[in-house]
């Protein structure tokens, strides 16, 4: 049922750019080229939706780059089910985010 | 740019984000507001070039920060789709009792606070002795006019009477009074017999002086409202001087607030011999059996003689009307609203269907006890509330108070009355919850059915409620359409049974 999932262009973007490596909502707007108004209420509905969870990172990192933590995101297995199927319906999705780019998440 | 651009530039990037995390629910605020703190520092670092930050940056940053508000907007909507307790009781008849209740709350509440408003509701406060009546000129034309002079008073006082065996005097006058040193005041004072309070029987609070020396001694009784303004409510004040015009006088008590009930909106009563009362003012008689037997009204004629023997028309008031309290006047008021309330609106409960289904007994007892409930909720807090609204600003019973409340009651009640009709008239008949998402029925309607008006559905899936725009001879009124079984799929999701 959930490969079966329809995603708009833009949420199938966002979990293409998660499962890239770009783990936090600024670094997702810098790579998909969005607006902050779109990518971060794009990220709540699928948050709520299962495809991704949040986690807050450790407060002791943080302090040692000084800067504040970060709230990062990760897809969950619903996600990448759903963003499997996203590909297949949107195959240029592939060639938005170079695989060169692509980091270990 | 100059380090005080980039500060009011960053002052204003968190005044954005301040304002759009007030649309954000209060329990997931302080989260929403700390990611986008961060997100804004990173935003920051990003936009800075040479670690020097640029116009076009400030403005990418301020664009940034505008998404914020859709953001929160987002997630307060997300948020108000998972409540699925709070969206079933929206609408419901748990909801509407429940706002009533809280009015009749508020108005309990501030009635408990008001204390003209708790004299008012205990009548046992101002109960006036039965026996006793006030003597007015017969030509006055209401009784609050001060008509007979102070000798007459002493002429009758002197004579031996049938039908009364006591009198008292009093007279109301502005006086000005030093209540402590520095302060000077206007008070409207009654300058009373000796025995005015103890023919009356009014009670008074810290009166630490026996009614027989309060008969003997001259002083002063403060009324609530002055001995709260005046004296900070010290419950020490009874014996203390207080300088009245050129004299001072003893305070023998306080009057507690709603006691007086006589014509005159009293400051305080100083009691003092009837020599030192010089004016016109008005005359309290006690009664004797046969004058008892004589008064048999509220009102009655007396002819006396006067001191050239010549006959003069007094009238003898009783004090009832004065000591009937609030709620005579409330009963009247509410009666009234009821029969006007068919003037203002329809008062069918809609009732009426297009199909031949009869809803069940128990639903069409819960519809009328839902309405009992509406009524029997609106009925005391009108009543809490117009006294509310006619004794907020005086402590003492006046004849304006009166007409406040009498009009309050009645606008209150009528206005009550239709909105619970209709309410009543938008509720699905089966759950009791008020039809919604109106759709007004288009052209196609208008030109081929020949019907024109708006469509309403119960969110629970039981009815649907259609509202003629143009009453017509056949679709006079609103009728409901209940829905069978195979409508339920639509409503799953809704959260309502």
């Amino acid at each position: 049922m959930a490969s079966e999932t329809k995603l708009s262009h833009t949420a199938a973007l966002i979990l293409h750019a998660i499962q890239a490596g770009f783990v936090y909502g600024f670094s997702i707007m810098e790579m998909t080229g969005l607006p902050s108004g779109t990518v971060y209420p794009a990220m709540r509905r699928l948050e709520r939706d299962g495809m991704i969870r949040s986690h807050w990172e450790k407060q002791s990192i943080a302090d040692a780059e000084q800067r504040p933590p970060r709230k990062y995101y990760k897809l969950t297995p619903t996600g990448n089910t759903t963003l499997e199927g996203a590909r297949k319906r949107y195959p240029l999705l592939e060639r938005l985010i170079p695989s060169e780019e692509v980091k270990q998440s | 740019m100059k380090p005080s651009a980039v500060w009011m530039c960053s002052r204003i990037e968190h005044g954005i984000l301040h304002c759009a995390s007030l649309f954000t629910p209060g329990d997931r605020r302080a989260e929403w507001m700390r990611e986008w703190r961060a997100e804004l520092w990173h935003a920051r670092e990003a936009s800075q070039i040479d670690e020097q930050m640029t116009w076009s940056g400030e403005k990418a940053l301020l664009r940034f920060c505008s998404g914020a508000i859709r953001d929160a907007w987002t997630l307060r909507s997300l948020c108000a789709e998972n409540k699925g307790p709070r969206a079933a009781f929206r609408g419901s008849a748990a909801e509407c009792l429940l706002f009533l209740f809280v009015l009749f709350a508020a108005s309990y509440l501030l009635s408990q606070m008001l204390p003209g408003v708790r004299a008012e509701i205990h009548p046992s406060l101002y109960r006036v002795n039965p026996n006793l009546i006030m003597i007015q000129n017969a030509l006055a034309t209401n009784d609050s006019l001060a008509t007979i002079s102070l000798e007459r008073y002493e002429t009758w006082k002197a004579r031996p009477q049938r039908y009364f065996d006591g009198f008292a005097f009093y007279r109301v006058a502005r006086e000005l009074v030093v209540p402590r040193p520095g302060a000077r005041e206007r008070w409207k004072v009654a300058h009373g017999s000796l025995n005015l309070f103890w023919m009356l029987g009014l009670p008074t609070m810290f009166s630490a002086v026996s009614d027989d020396a309060v008969g003997r001694t001259p002083g002063v009784i403060l009324s609530e409202e002055v001995w709260r303004k005046d004296f900070g409510a010290d419950p020490h004040i009874a014996g203390r001087l207080v300088h009245f015009g050129r004299k001072d006088v003893r305070v023998l008590g306080v009057s507690p607030a709603g006691v007086w009930r006589l014509p005159g909106d009293v400051d305080a009563w100083l009691l003092e011999g009837d020599d030192a009362n010089r004016g016109v003012g008005y005359v309290i008689a006690h009664l004797t059996a046969p004058g008892r037997t004589a008064m048999s009204s509220d009102r009655v004629e007396i002819i006396s003689l006067n001191s050239d023997d010549e006959n003069e028309e007094l009238c003898g008031i009783s004090f009832a009307a004065r000591t009937k309290g609030p709620w005579g006047l409330y009963q009247f008021a509410v009666f009234l609203a009821f029969l006007a309330l068919p003037a203002i609106t329809s008062v069918s409960l809609g009732e009426s269907q297009f199909c031949s289904y009869k809803p069940s007994w128990t639903n069409r007892v819960f519809r009328w006890l839902f309405l009992g409930a509406k009524i029997a909720l609106l009925l005391p807090t009108v009543y809490l509330a117009s006294l509310d609204l006619a004794y907020c600003h005086t402590m003492t019973y006046s004849v304006g108070a009166q007409y406040i409340q009498l009009i309050s009651t009645f606008t209150m009640g009528l206005l009550g009355l239709r909105w619970i009709i209709l309410d009543q008239q938008n509720r699905c008949p089966v759950c009791l919850r008020r039809v919604t998402h109106p759709a007004q029925v288009g052209l196609a309607s208008r030109t081929f059915l020949a019907w024109n008006g708006t469509e309403l559905i119960c969110t629970g899936g039981h009815t649907l409620l259609h509202v003629p725009a143009l009453p017509t001879s056949w679709f006079g009124t609103q009728r409901w359409l209940y829905l069978d079984t195979s409508w339920r799929s639509l409503f799953v999701g809704s959260g309502v049974g």
